[in-house]
């Protein structure tokens, strides 16, 4: 376990990406200590600009835009792992059994992964919100997480079939170790980097569809998070009156957790395919050659 | 042929998987589900209609497979009940006049990011290690990772509101009567040009990073360095030798993009105001308009799989494997 913090560390883009999220989550656990104020109460005049007493202005409302977004900053990181943690759980889970067992059980799992790869899942997930009415981020942390775990299954079986000719697997299946041990000891910790990938990736797009469907009116527009600080911006036609503040600053909050969370899916991706990581020590390598033939035309030359 | 008429078969089952999340939904609610999806009727509906759009969505006094069979039967005779906020307007009627801007919409993204996403990704390959490759892979995947509701947002306001470039509403100048003229035309894509821009540049990371990863993968491939050995230009071993084997994985997920394609439409539709399914759709979530909502997701749906069934015959054309099998 240590071990592979330190090469997830080694990596430079982990690494900033780590720190990234960090932050936001130091940020979410101090909301109370870093916000000067109530993010529901009116603190000032409406959409008054930028200033030193609300750093990132007011709405229309007049509440502090600044305090709006830290308190936001939980619900979004707390949606996002709930969400990535019920979609990680049941992609690998389907992903693993379809692999491991084959036959008829693959084929109906792997046809219902299919299935749901096709069907549009925003105009989903509305239909599903629409009836649930303004849900709570909870809720939508659940819709989210039990109708998104297809890519990951797909992902992750493939990966365990490759896994499934290799020596050591056929092996252990010779000794006759039961099924569960197999998937858990033996195919789990070989198919962590694709979990983790999965994880990660799952985090970026709950805390993206969770801001869509609250920016479109599908959330409660009490609750604090970027999206209902969006939707609530849109309603007051912040863009058009010219209170840019209202919108970038939840813009900015979900960029940058993005880049983030993506710098360390990067590292993760290139910890696990080696050929992808490329970009200084190739540059470096290219170099170099590119100087050798240059010395040895010039050589040949003479 | 086979392998297309499984394609179609498979396609039927994800439609009534559709179609039966569209009736299970109301269902499972508590309460009474035809008092729910008609609790927002317009004061103008009257009891016999009522009964009628009951009758659509299967809510008949039957039991339950037969209610099931019942608004499947509505469903494949095109008839998806009337929106009962724009009562007495069909769904079906509201959501064709729509449909054609979203697919001019998302089919210019789709064009302008796969074409753009997929040489930059060859070049960023080809010239690993470079600036290309250093400035445009970390970028494509910082970009994927914006949400496009950010990326419409930005659009507008620095490209419409503060710098007014660009129009931040309506499909075409409300002034002009569509017509194949030049005007109308250059209006059209003058209105078009921001909603299509931000969709493509939430679409573009995705479509770089693959073919960048797949002609990673095919330039350590033996016949790469025979074709060199022989002598073939650089851009002829990298287009019809590279290339064209790495396009195959990376219009797998083509398809497999379609999804954030049609959803990212529905909320740029919104931010631009333009008068697509997305829009309309925002209406019906505003005026809680239920049969709308679960037709756009039927007609979703449909562009999803027409569009999947597309790059299926893509692939074969592509894959003469497949044509034998």
């Amino acid at each position: 376990m240590k071990n592979l913090l330190k090469t997830f560390l080694r990596n430079r883009k982990a690494a900033i990406g780590l720190s990234i999220v960090l932050i936001y989550v130091v940020i979410a656990i101090a909301a109370p200590l870093i916000a000067q104020y109530d993010p529901l109460g009116r603190v000032g005049r409406p959409h008054q600009a930028p200033s030193a007493d609300h750093w990132l202005g007011t709405t229309r409302m007049g509440r502090d835009v600044f305090s709006q977004l830290i308190y936001g900053t939980r619900n979004s990181l707390m949606v996002g792992l709930l969400a990535g943690f019920i979609v990680t759980a049941i992609g690998t889970t389907i992903g693993i059994t379809a692999a491991y067992f084959g036959g008829k059980v693959d084929d109906v799992l792997n046809f219902m992964t299919n299935v749901v790869l096709v069907l549009p899942q925003l105009p989903l997930l509305l239909v599903l919100a629409a009836f649930l009415g303004q849900v709570s981020p909870l809720a939508i942390a659940l819709i989210i997480g039990v109708t998104s775990w297809a890519w990951g299954a797909r992902v992750t079986r493939a990966q365990a079939l490759s896994l499934k000719t290799r020596d050591y697997i056929q092996a252990s299946e010779m000794i006759g170790e039961p099924a569960w041990r197999m998937i858990l000891v033996e195919m789990l910790p070989n198919l962590l980097s694709i979990i983790g990938f999965n994880f990660i990736g799952s985090v970026i797009f709950t805390i993206i569809t969770q801001a869509t469907l609250e920016f479109l009116g599908l959330g409660s527009p009490l609750t604090l998070s970027w999206g209902a600080m969006l939707y609530n911006a849109q309603n007051a036609s912040a863009i058009i009156v010219g209170a840019w503040w209202e919108i970038l600053a939840p813009c900015g909050a979900i960029v940058f957790i993005g880049i983030g969370l993506s710098l360390m899916n990067f590292g993760v991706d290139e910890i696990a395919n080696p050929r992808m990581r490329s970009l200084g020590q190739v540059a470096k390598a290219l170099k170099q050659e590119r100087r050798l033939n240059r010395q040895r035309m010039q050589e040949a030359k003479q | 042929m086979q392998f297309l008429l499984k394609r179609l078969a498979f396609y039927l089952v994800a439609f009534l998987v559709a179609a039966t999340f569209n009736f299970v939904i109301p269902r499972m609610l508590p309460g009474n589900p035809a008092d729910i999806m008609l609790a927002n009727a317009n004061a103008a509906m009257g009891p016999a209609a009522r009964e009628a759009l009951m009758a659509t969505f299967g809510f008949v006094d039957a039991p339950l497979h037969e209610q099931y069979f019942s608004y499947l039967k509505s469903i494949f005779t095109w008839d998806f009940g009337v929106s009962v906020k724009f009562f007495p307007v069909p769904v079906t009627d509201m959501l064709m006049q729509a449909l054609p801007w979203t697919l001019f919409l998302t089919g210019a993204a789709l064009l302008v990011s796969f074409s753009v996403g997929t040489l930059l990704g060859i070049l960023a390959a080809w010239r690993r290690g470079t600036m290309i490759d250093v400035i445009a892979s970390p970028t494509a995947l910082a970009l994927q990772s914006i949400p496009s509701v950010v990326v419409a947002l930005c659009g507008l306001y620095f490209l419409g509101v503060s710098n007014k470039i660009f129009p931040t509403s309506y499909a075409y100048d409300p002034k002009l009567d569509p017509a194949w003229s030049v005007e109308f035309i250059s209006s059209v894509a003058y209105h078009g040009f921001l909603p299509v821009l931000t969709l493509s540049m939430v679409l573009v990371g995705g479509y770089l990073v693959t073919m960048r990863n797949n002609m990673i993968g095919q330039l350590g491939e033996d016949y790469i360095s025979m074709g060199e050995a022989k002598g073939l230009s650089d851009a002829r071993v990298r287009y019809t030798y590279a290339a064209r084997n790495a396009l195959l994985p990376s219009v797998t997920s083509l398809a497999l993009s379609f999804g954030a394609l049609f959803g990212g439409s529905l909320v740029t539709e919104v931010v631009f105001n333009y008068p697509g399914v997305g829009n309309l759709l925002y209406l019906g979530i505003v005026g809680r308009d239920f049969p709308l909502i679960q037709g756009q997701l039927l007609i979703m749906t449909l562009a999803m799989l027409i569009a999947n069934f597309a790059v299926d015959l893509a692939y074969v054309f592509l894959d003469p494997r497949l044509k034998r099998a």
